[in-house]
């Protein structure tokens, strides 16, 4: 019976020195007390207001530094150097162009399908002639079959397959985007294809243009590959020009 | 007898070592809880001296009183009243009650060996 006794009461002695030493460390007060008073904390206020301030000025001098390289920097030569680079990839090709401009899907005349007569591929002199009317009447950017059309492409008749920059144009109908400047000339350009002898020159290989109506915003994707030069040298300094 | 000594003497230790941290919302909770204990304790102590000890009631007793504190308090937080007060002043009163007659006891028993010295 007393090691009973002695037993519970243990366990409860465990227990409240446990609650003692959890309260005991809750309650036990911060190492260094606050003693200051009145003018004294009026005084260290003055200080942090005057850092404050300090801090301010600082960040006032660093963001006007900032706006003078800025502005140093939008007009400095590299700038204006990087700017007519941008104009320049945009008209190479190398970037997505978006504008308003017309769709010509190529088909085949499903007429002839019907009665039997053999699809042949599709020559490359309707495609460049294709594309020098459109040239012609101020299309801007071209994209035959999701191939953008530069400076460089060539369309060649390859093991009896038209490709265009090397991509091959077999699967009908042909997609042929027109990105233009504005819409004026959009619908001109419209105007202009609907009466091309180009669409008659289709017909006579059995193929139909259809030619959609302006659109406001088209998309043709940029130039794939990268542009090789060859056969172009350094021009030199320093002798005019 | 040194069995009690010594559980507190763990239990401190391992409160100190647990690193338990209490919302300060909370701590009145446990601070009305381990005064109510220490009465409890200190009960059992004067109860054993007086060889009037009965397991069940300090058992009961230490933990019936320490969720009524604790219970008081949390009516009290509600109700926007300090009941926990009212526990604070139920419970420092018996402990004082309690040391009390235990000193005397004490004193008796020193006094009586003294004189049969």
């Amino acid at each position: 019976m007393g090691q009973k006794r002695y037993l519970s009461m243990t366990v409860i002695t465990l227990i409240i020195g446990f609650m003692v030493a959890v309260q005991y460390q809750n309650v036990k007060e911060p190492v260094v007390r606050d003693t200051r008073d009145t003018s004294q904390l009026r005084e260290d206020l003055v200080k942090e207001k005057e850092l404050y301030l300090s801090l301010i000025r600082e960040i006032r001098s660093n963001e006007e530094k900032l706006e003078k390289y800025e502005t140093e920097r939008s007009q400095s030569k590299e700038q204006i150097l990087k700017e007519t680079l941008n104009e320049l990839k945009v008209e190479a090709g190398l970037f997505e162009v978006e504008g308003p401009g017309i769709v010509i899907n190529i088909e085949h005349v499903n007429e002839d399908l019907l009665l039997g007569k053999e699809v042949s591929p599709i020559s490359t002199y309707l495609i460049n002639k294709l594309v020098n009317e459109l040239n012609q009447y101020g299309a801007d950017h071209i994209s035959i079959a999701g191939q953008r059309l530069i400076n460089s492409s060539v369309v060649r008749n390859i093991n009896g397959q038209t490709k265009v920059d090397g991509y091959s144009l077999d699967t009908l109908p042909i997609e042929v985007k027109i990105v233009v400047d504005n819409m004026k000339v959009a619908e001109k350009l419209y105007n202009r294809m609907q009466v091309s002898s180009a669409a008659e020159e289709f017909f006579i290989d059995n193929y139909r243009l259809r030619i959609s109506e302006p659109k406001l915003s088209i998309t043709i994707p940029a130039y794939q590959e990268s542009i090789r030069i060859r056969h172009m040298d350094l021009a030199e300094t320093g002798k005019g020009g | 007898m040194w069995l009690p000594v010594l559980g507190l003497l763990i239990g401190l230790f391992l409160g100190s070592l647990a690193d338990i941290n209490i919302p300060v919302e909370y701590s009145n909770y446990l601070s009305i809880a381990v005064l109510a204990a220490l009465d409890t304790l200190f009960g059992g102590i004067r109860a054993h001296l007086q060889n009037i000890y009965d397991e069940k009631v300090f058992v009961s007793g230490f933990f019936f009183n320490i969720i009524l504190a604790a219970s008081l308090a949390f009516l009290g937080v509600h109700l926007g009243v300090d009941l926990y007060l009212a526990a604070v002043f139920a419970f420092g009163v018996r402990l004082f009650q309690n040391i009390a007659v235990i000193r005397r006891i004490f004193l008796a028993k020193w006094s009586t060996n003294k004189e049969k010295m």
